[in-house]
């Protein structure tokens, strides 16, 4: 049954507009704002958004005065708060020299909107609704050759119910720097678009961790888009666990040779609750290596989708592209899907995918429960040992603990 | 009263008949040996008393300690003092071997009413049955048995026998793919378990490791059924003259 689509929330950030310049950046982007993408696109065919759009919607208007604690979690980490998506500086830890973070003038934001559109972010229902309504586009500038031995920890806050949050951010790492970036989605409003670009230089180096945590009841629809120059390279961690929907889109391209990209995930559902990772990787450069694996555990009613296109176009030989995904049901009404999408028009590559949605192994459980361990406390041994292995080869250093506990709890809450 | 008792075990797998009527008594302080060549239901049978999902019994019944086993989960028969030492032990890949051995010794200790050990004195209490056992120190830190040699899977399943001090224990095959000097360590590992308040069964192809571990009785298993006991000389009966002869001779 297809229920008619409401197109209420498309009103409201026209109406949203009409308070700014005719030829601003917000109008343009409004403009391109239509509809919610038909559920029966590819792409959206198995992350259905019918129930939000029969929602009552409206823009947030941020508050920059609204008082919230924020907690960060990592220790020594430079803290940056977004509140109601407005960046805020009064909750926010001050920057070094060789990192600098300022708010986009109307003409940067008129070219940020351009490049945007050339990705194919360009249709995304998150990027043309926070183009058009967010607070401010925050840009976050590392210097050539600057390595901070502090990483950065970015915090999603606030939110309402039936308000939409519009956090925009575009970070640019310069030739031959590097940062390491942790941010973490604690959204408690009904719907959080985040919109992201992520320019990495000749050289550069970029370490970033995502953890998708926002209240039972939101849904956070983000959109990331990822350029990588010569030599760079991208590694990238998500963590998927809170919210009553999370779909976290990727799209990746190679923009020079020789550079390296992971793209690694993990995805912890329960109850009702609908996780989806879809990314996809452009290899338009020869030379280039994309790694990613994708674990996901599904219990209660949930469902789980993995989608993940890997487009290699005519022309770019050389390049390694390996994708692997696996699903572990431990309920019989939790699902998921996996969707590899392999697209080569090159001939001397190296690709490969698997994808595998399966239970926890018979005879493992046997063994450990013929060693007196319950049933329960075996399922949680494998699956942690199932999770700490990818996050293990994800995330280093201190982070991993961090991670590892953090994924630890979402078990713990899906199996209760 | 026999610390396990087997009474007229029937069991189906697929359809198929595997079991057809084993009984067995086993008495505190005795090791008996099971005999009988493949596929005549050792390991069945082993799974069966371990309560391996789908080896339920068709008819009979098991007793340990008296109690009957039927509808007893796995994990609470091991907990009442059974173990099973795998013919093929499983790899456990990100499961480190400690924190697996102190899950399995703590659930055993907060059964029977004892405080549950810490981590501490339990990597103290570990590495001295390991020294014992040859089991390295570094085996202990990977993966339950992934990457471990035949010999290191089968000692490591002895070092399991011994933290957890079971009162029935089953050793299916344990002499399989072991070189003489690792059948000598593992068969030391079991002997120094042998007490006047346990039990335990050999279960073997072959008799060569019951010149190791010395049988209090021997039973030789065919087609799901035991066909002959009698002491260690049966054993030796098996070598010289092979199962057919026993068989046959049935
Ligand atoms: N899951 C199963 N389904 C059907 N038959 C099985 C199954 N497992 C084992 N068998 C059969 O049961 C018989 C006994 O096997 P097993 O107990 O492994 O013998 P042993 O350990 O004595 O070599 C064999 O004929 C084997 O093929
Ligand atoms: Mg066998």
């Amino acid at each position: 049954m297809l229920l008619k689509q409401n197109n209420e929330y498309i009103h409201s950030i026209q109406n949203y507009v009409q308070a700014f310049e005719k030829n601003s950046f917000r109008h343009i982007a409004s403009n391109d704002f239509l509809k919610w993408p038909d559920p029966l696109e590819e792409t959206w065919r198995l992350s259905r958004l019918g129930k939000l759009t029969r929602k009552k919607i409206e823009p947030i208007y941020s508050d920059f005065k609204k008082n919230i604690h924020i907690k960060a979690k990592i220790k020594n980490a430079i803290c940056l708060s977004f509140v109601d998506g407005a960046y805020r500086e009064d909750l926010s830890d001050e920057l070094p020299v060789g990192i600098s973070l300022h708010q986009l003038s109307e003409k940067e934001c008129l070219s940020f909107l351009s490049k945007i559109k050339k990705t194919n972010l360009a249709n995304h229902p998150s990027a043309n609704s926070s183009l058009s309504c967010t607070p401010s586009i925050i840009k976050i500038n590392v210097d050539p050759y600057f390595s901070p031995n502090r990483l950065i920890e970015i915090i999603y806050s606030g939110g309402m119910d039936n308000k939409s949050v519009h956090p925009v951010l575009y970070i640019e790492l310069k030739k031959s720097s590097n940062l390491s970036i942790v941010e973490r989605f604690n959204h408690s409003g009904t719907l959080i678009m985040p919109l992201q670009l992520i320019e990495i230089g000749e050289l550069a180096s970029l370490k970033s961790v995502k953890i998708f945590d926002d209240n039972k009841t939101t849904y956070n629809l983000s959109a990331h888009s990822v350029i990588l120059s010569d030599k760079s390279n991208y590694n990238s961690f998500s963590l998927i666990k809170g919210s009553e929907f999370t779909r976290s889109e990727t799209h990746a391209e190679f923009k020079g040779e020789h550079a390296t990209m992971n793209l690694n995930g993990v995805y912890i559902s329960g109850g009702d609750q609908h996780h989806d990772l879809t990314t996809a990787i452009y290899h338009d450069f020869p030379n280039c290596t994309s790694k990613q694996i994708v674990r996901g555990v599904l219990g209660g009613k949930s469902t789980g989708v993995f989608q993940g296109k890997v487009r290699v176009a005519p022309g770019a030989q050389k390049t390694d592209g390996q994708q692997m995904s696996k699903a572990i049901l431990i309920s019989d009404k939790a699902s998921a899907n996996a969707k590899p999408e392999l697209e080569i028009y090159a001939d001397d590559v190296v690709c490969a995918h698997g994808a595998t949605v399966g239970e926890l192994d018979d005879d493992q459980l046997f063994y450990l429960n013929s060693r007196g361990i319950s049933m329960d406390k075996a399922r949680e041994i494998l699956i942690i040992a199932f999770l700490e292995d990818i996050i293990t080869q994800s995330v280093d250093g201190s982070l991993r603990d961090f991670i590892f506990n953090e994924a630890k709890i979402g078990l713990l809450s899906i199996l209760e | 009263m026999s610390l396990l008792e087997i009474k007229k075990a029937h069991l189906k797998l697929d359809n198929k008949q595997i079991l057809k009527g084993i009984s067995l008594s086993v008495n505190a302080g005795e090791v008996h040996a099971i005999m009988g060549p493949n596929g005549s239901g050792k390991s069945t049978m082993s799974y069966m008393l371990a309560g391996r999902n789908g080896y339920e019994l068709e008819s009979g019944d098991v007793l340990l300690n008296g109690e009957s086993l039927i509808g007893m989960a796995a994990d609470e028969r091991a907990r009442s003092g059974l173990f099973l030492a795998f013919q093929y032990p499983v790899e456990l890949p990100g499961v480190g071997g400690i924190a697996f051995l102190r899950e399995a010794v703590n659930s055993r200790r907060k059964h029977l009413g004892e405080k549950e050990l810490d981590h501490l004195a339990f990597v103290k209490e570990v590495r001295k049955v390991a020294g014992e056992m040859f089991v390295k120190d570094e085996m202990l830190k990977r993966s339950v048995n992934v990457g471990f040699s035949g010999g290191e899977k089968k000692r490591f399943e002895i070092l399991q026998m011994a933290m957890l001090k079971p009162t029935v224990s089953i050793l299916d095959e344990t002499d399989s793919g072991l070189d003489v000097d690792a059948l000598k360590t593992v068969s030391d590992g079991v002997n120094s378990q042998r007490s006047d308040s346990n039990a335990i069964i050999v279960i073997t192809h072959y008799q060569r490791l019951l010149d190791y571990i010395v049988p209090d009785y021997v039973h030789i298993l065919s087609d799901g059924i035991i066909i002959k006991s009698g002491g260690p000389e049966l054993a030796r009966e098996v070598e010289k003259n092979g199962y057919a002869g026993i068989i046959n001779a049935s």
